[in-house]
């Protein structure tokens, strides 16, 4: 409540034309080092919505819009914007006065070639997200308006800085987008520019003088740090030498330890956007998991809350639905769905199986299957061999297989060589956005990543995907996805296992950080320290 | 063979290494006896400290027991060395011995190959053989095999070469006798103490590749070992500071009993060069 | 034939011996990395959380993937004879400019490693020598073998919890200090020394008993030469023909074993460099491997197998020049 007066304070400043934020007595001034794992490829946030990208690029870019902890539009570099009645026509106001970190003013031409030359075009989600644009006109420097094809409500959730970064037009002109240097020399219009990539070291980000927001941003200096070790950097954080680690840089074993020391705090806050859910795909194309008893049985059999309490340290939910619950809010998920339970019901499991046919020989065994593991890290180990040991219970014999990113990746979205595999999804802000590209029969795309591959195909599904995506009237879209995630927990392409909560640890001097929907993925313009 | 004996047991440490692998054998033998079961499966509470509801050693964060997991890994550690060994001490051999009796071209052939793999830092390519060959025990073994045999191999050249144009030799090739049958019948025997002792040590050191590539989540998720263990415990160290502790003691031991023997070994089987490195 | 020229001879023999291994080397790893499933662009894709099979595709082609193997070798081997090590496709810059970034910590890592390893060693193994089958020499070995058998990353985490956490006399990880900013070298260097202590005795720990024991087993066999006995019989003081005979000659082996470890230490050590945060080579050859980043790992290895080439030969030449009895060639 607190954090959402202060944004309002702070809009409200801003538009007065004064300082923000008197009665927080923020002190200027100051360095931040902050953790960033691992290393990002580059800084090119407008070709990859990789993590790391997402932990540096937003200091340096900004969006459109920003997004209070509720999901609320705050106005960025878009003073504010007007959507037509048919929902056709969007116009943003463009902030005036605002340049890019090489003194360049930053226009509406700059909006209208980022968002139709690079995002639509390049981004991994851009294509999806600005899908109905047709074109966009600038009357004039400080005005774009987007022309629609049809209505696209969701689009108005997809321009943050993160999501969908203001690139400057006249350093990508003419050139291919995907290998211009700007990936490696990032010129934003944000809070903070770039100084300085010391591979397998650090990024580090000085304050932007010329920052459009008064008096903003109020750190001198900001430094991304790579530290390849989990316990290392846990004892850089309690050293002092990091103050700031999100997206589990600090592991939730370590996070639990330091939450109880003074001086340092654990939120889940600032993770609203994404939306992660663990879960196990399944191929349904082969035997035995192309039966839905069996998939069943699984999601039975599987403690939610044993591997939330023991791997993940208590933090997480268990998955009631093939949505997640925090669909909630917008009416999407309404109730828990059946076959998911929060402790293992393993008679349950063994009847389904027993009533499908699937019977134990004489070693006790119904079926065997190699259970493949995300290779992110020694969490999905630990969980690895906790269902091999619960699967074992309801006679599914299970070897686990740990193989490196890019076998794993081939494996799951290129040979379909698999027969389960642990991995975790992003939901994001809209089920179109997250939950679609998991079950559409158009999403089976060999080759590509995180889509549908356990190739489930089912037409009345596809049939309700459809519509949901079209459909306009809350009350009707809620109906539409009651009825897929009826479908969804009877046929069990998917089992979900828990929604996740991601950690961010910081040191108690560290303020003001997580003041968005975006968290980490936010830009630090208002964080400060105080020492 | 007394002769041997004798002179080992003169070496306390060397007695003393030997007495402590012998306990590991036997509880590598006998662990499916006090630790019946899945050494994987979920015994009790999470995170119990040593001697806490029934766990001698603690359990880790699956509430799996740690003394179990010593236990069943004691057999996967010491056969992995032993295997690996086994494996490198047979390739390098065969080359070193090729290269040590027949020389020139064959012999520059073969050591050019061995240089070849000595340019390469052994533990990155040991790492590199076994993210192509996907983490499992055949390829831990094999990963450990390829970075170790060059050693032997240099070892073995150097004592054929000494050994060739020896008199006896020489008269094995009078009276007709084939090459292999020299090689095998005659050259190796008196090379056998050099290769024993190295092979001691090649197995400490292939135990503890296994727990560094393990450390780097290279280990086999289905058999327990004392690398996986470790592997499994090393985040938790300073919040349950058991679950890597144990498996860590049980190597060092290991790998200094087995280094203790090797020394003993050494100074058993060279009483010329009692004290020459190995 | 005089004695320089037939030298000269010698080391270049050798340098054309070296010709063939390095290749072999390029090829055999060539091959080698391209066994591994997957490539640069699947992980890249995979990173960048959704990629369509046409945009990958156009990547391939873009870095030359979409070649036969036999082509890409070709190039690579055309740029390597131009001493071009090619381009990281996943950092945007040339392989030679990456190693070279971590050539300096990695230098400084294996060096000091060295010299503490080396130095201990040397001492350890004079006091265990001369003080033969006493408790001295037990206890000395015992202590170089558990500091051998203890796992790496465990003494790692140790250090840093007592030497930085609880007395807070060094800094976790890191190679200096971020927001320092020194103007002075002096101040720098003194920074990195600093954030060096910890891996260097980390690091240093495993490589020690092999020195000492090299050490403890090279004055053994000083001592049972005919000088000593001759020496012994002038009269010599034992500390006389310790100090000025014995070391002396003793040295020789442990020097050049640390001469070839300093080169085969090029790919650094993968545990330290990651539990402190070393930016050294041994991490990014890590790091290329699971990005597939083939000619960055490549480029590693070749430099590895230049650099152990050179310091065998450097070490030979060394050799044979402080003991005139081996002969060169």
């Amino acid at each position: 409540m607190r954090l959402k007066t202060v944004l309002a304070a702070v809009v409200c400043g801003m538009a007065l034309g004064l300082a923000s934020g008197a009665a927080m007595a923020q002190k200027s001034g100051g360095n931040l080092v902050f953790l960033v794992q691992p290393e990002p490829p580059s800084m090119a946030s407008y070709l990859s919505t990789s993590g790391p990208i997402g932990l540096v690029a937003p200091k340096i870019y900004e969006g459109l819009f920003q997004y209070d902890k509720d999901l609320n539009i705050v106005p960025n570099l878009a003073e504010s914007y007007e959507v037509s009645a048919d929902g056709k026509t969007v116009t943003f106001n463009l902030r005036k006065g605002v340049t890019w970190h090489d003194g360049k003013p930053f226009t509406s031409a700059d909006v209208q070639f980022t968002v139709m030359e690079v995002l639509s075009k390049v981004h991994p989600r851009g294509p999806n997200s600005f899908r109905e644009v047709t074109s966009i006109d600038t009357p004039d420097e400080h005005t774009a308006i987007f022309n629609l094809a049809n209505a696209a409500p969701y689009m108005l959730r997809a321009l943050s800085a993160y999501e969908s970064p203001m690139v400057p037009k006249h350093l990508l002109e003419g050139q291919d987008v995907r290998s211009a240097d700007l990936a490696n020399n990032p010129v934003g219009t944000g809070p903070f520019k770039f100084v300085e990539w010391k591979k397998g070291q650090y990024i580090r980000m000085e304050k932007n003088e010329n920052y459009w927001k008064e008096g903003l941003p109020y750190l001198d200096r900001i430094v991304g740090r790579f530290i390849p070790d989990a316990s290392t950097r846990a004892a850089a954080m309690e050293n002092g030498e990091v103050m700031y680690g999100a997206y589990g840089a600090i592991s939730n074993i370590d996070a639990v330890r330091l939450r109880d020391t003074d001086g340092f705090s654990v939120t889940t806050d600032g993770y609203a956007m994404i939306n992660p859910v663990s879960l196990v795909e399944f191929n349904t194309t082969t035997a035995p998991f192309d039966n839905p008893a069996i998939r069943k049985a699984i999601s039975l059999a599987l403690d939610r809350k044993f591997l939330i309490e023991n791997i993940w340290f208590g933090y997480g939910k268990p998955a009631t639905s093939a949505l997640s619950s925090n669909f909630a809010a917008t009416g999407l998920y309404k109730e828990p769905m059946p076959n998911y339970v929060a402790n293992a019901d393993v008679e349950a499991a063994k009847k389904i199986l027993d009533d499908a046919g699937i019977t134990a020989d004489a070693d006790g065994v119904r079926a065997k299957a190699v259970l493949d593991l995300i290779p992110y890290g020694e969490d999905w180990r630990r969980a690895g061999e906790y269902m091999k040991q619960a699967l074992g219970e309801i006679g599914i014999q299970v070897e686990l297989r740990y193989e490196d990113v890019p076998t794993w990746l081939k494996r799951i979205y290129h040979n379909y060589d698999f027969a389960m595999n642990v991995n975790y999804f992003y939901q994001l802000p809209d089920p179109v956005l997250g939950v679609h590209r998991h079950y559409g029969t158009d999403q089976i795309r060999k080759g590509t990543h995180f889509v549908n591959s356990s190739r489930y195909s089912n037409e009345k599904l596809d049939a309700l995907l459809a519509a949901g995506a079209q459909e306009a009237d809350a009350t009707q879209r809620s109906a539409i996805y009651a009825d897929i995630q009826k479908i969804l927990a009877d046929d069990m392409p998917v089992v979900n296992l828990f929604e996740m909560q991601f950690l961010t640890v910081y040191n108690d001097k560290f303020k003001d950080h997580d003041v968005s929907a975006l968290g980490a993925y936010g830009s630090f313009e208002r964080a400060w320290i105080d020492e | 063979m007394r002769d041997f004996w004798q002179r080992f047991s003169r070496n306390r440490s060397a007695v003393l290494g030997l007495g402590i692998i012998f306990l590991i054998i036997v509880m590598a033998l006998s662990a499916p006896l006090f630790f019946p079961g899945d050494p994987f499966g979920l015994a009790g509470k999470s995170m119990s400290p040593p001697g806490e509801s029934g766990f001698l050693l603690g359990s880790d964060s699956l509430g799996r027991d740690v003394a179990a997991g010593i236990a069943h890994g004691a057999k996967t550690s010491l056969l992995i060395g032993l295997i690996a060994t086994i494996v490198a001490v047979l390739i390098g051999v065969i080359m070193g011995a090729l290269a040590g009796y027949y020389g020139g071209i064959i012999d520059d052939l073969l050591m050019r190959t061995t240089e070849m793999f000595q340019t390469i830092p052994s533990f990155v390519f040991a790492i590199l053989l076994v993210a192509i060959m996907k983490p499992s025990i055949e390829s831990i073994v094999i990963a450990i095999a390829v970075v170790s045999w060059p050693a032997v191999a240099r070892l073995v050249r150097g004592e054929f070469l000494s050994f060739r144009n020896r008199e006896f030799v020489q008269a094995c090739h009078t009276i007709g006798m084939s090459d292999v049958r020299i090689m095998l019948g005659e050259i190796l025997p008196n090379c056998l103490s050099p290769i024993i002792v190295i092979g001691s040590l090649m197995v400490a050191t292939a135990i503890l590749i296994e727990s560094g590539l393990a450390f780097l989540g290279l280990g086999d998720p289905n058999i327990m070992s004392w690398g996986f263990q470790i592997g499994a415990g090393r985040t938790l160290l300073r919040s349950a500071w058991w679950v890597c502790t144990f498996p860590g003691i049980a190597i060092l031991l290991t790998v200094l009993a087995i280094n203790l023997v090797g020394e003993g070994l050494n100074d058993a089987l060279n009483p010329r060069l009692r004290e020459r490195a190995s | 034939m005089n004695h320089s020229t037939r030298r000269i001879r010698y080391v270049l023999k050798r340098l054309l011996q070296a010709v063939p291994i390095v290749f072999a080397i390029v090829v055999m790893n060539f091959f080698l990395l391209h066994m591994a499933e997957g490539d640069a662009v699947d992980v890249l894709a995979g990173e960048a959380g959704s990629a369509t099979p046409e945009y990958m595709a156009e990547l391939r082609a873009k870095f030359g993937l979409d070649q036969p193997l036999p082509v890409q070798l070709a190039v690579y081997l055309k740029n390597v004879i131009t001493f071009d090590l090619g381009y990281s496709f996943r950092h945007e810059m040339p392989v030679s400019q990456l190693i070279i970034d971590r050539l300096i910590p990695t230098g400084l890592l294996m060096v000091s490693t060295i010299l503490l390893a080396v130095g201990f060693g040397i001492l350890l193994g004079l006091v265990a020598a001369t003080g033969l089958n006493t408790w001295r020499d037990t206890a000395i070995s015992i202590f170089a073998l558990i500091t051998y058998a203890t796992p790496l990353f465990w003494v790692g985490l140790m250090l840093i919890v007592v030497f930085s956490l609880n007395l807070g006399w060094f800094p976790t990880s890191g190679m200096e200090d971020l927001m320092a900013f020194h103007d002075n070298f002096w101040d720098r260097a003194w920074d990195i020394a600093h954030h060096l202590v910890l891996p260097t005795i980390t690091l240093s720990l495993f490589y020690l008993a092999l020195y000492t024991r090299l050490m403890r087993a090279s004055m053994l066999e000083q001592y049972g030469q005919d000088y000593v006995t001759t020496a012994r019989a002038k009269g010599v003081t034992e500390q006389r023909i310790v100090f000025v005979h014995v070391l002396r000659n003793a040295l020789l082996p442990v020097v050049t074993m640390a001469g070839v470890q300093v080169g085969a230490l090029i790919g650094g050590s993968v545990i330290v460099e990651s539990v402190f945060a070393w930016p050294g080579l041994g991490m990014l050859a890590f790091e290329a491997l699971f990005a597939r980043d083939l000619n960055l790992l490549l480029g590693i290895f070749l430099l590895s197998a230049l650099l152990v080439v050179a310091v065998n030969l450097v070490v030979d030449i060394i050799y044979s020049s402080l003991d005139p009895r081996i002969e060169v060639g």
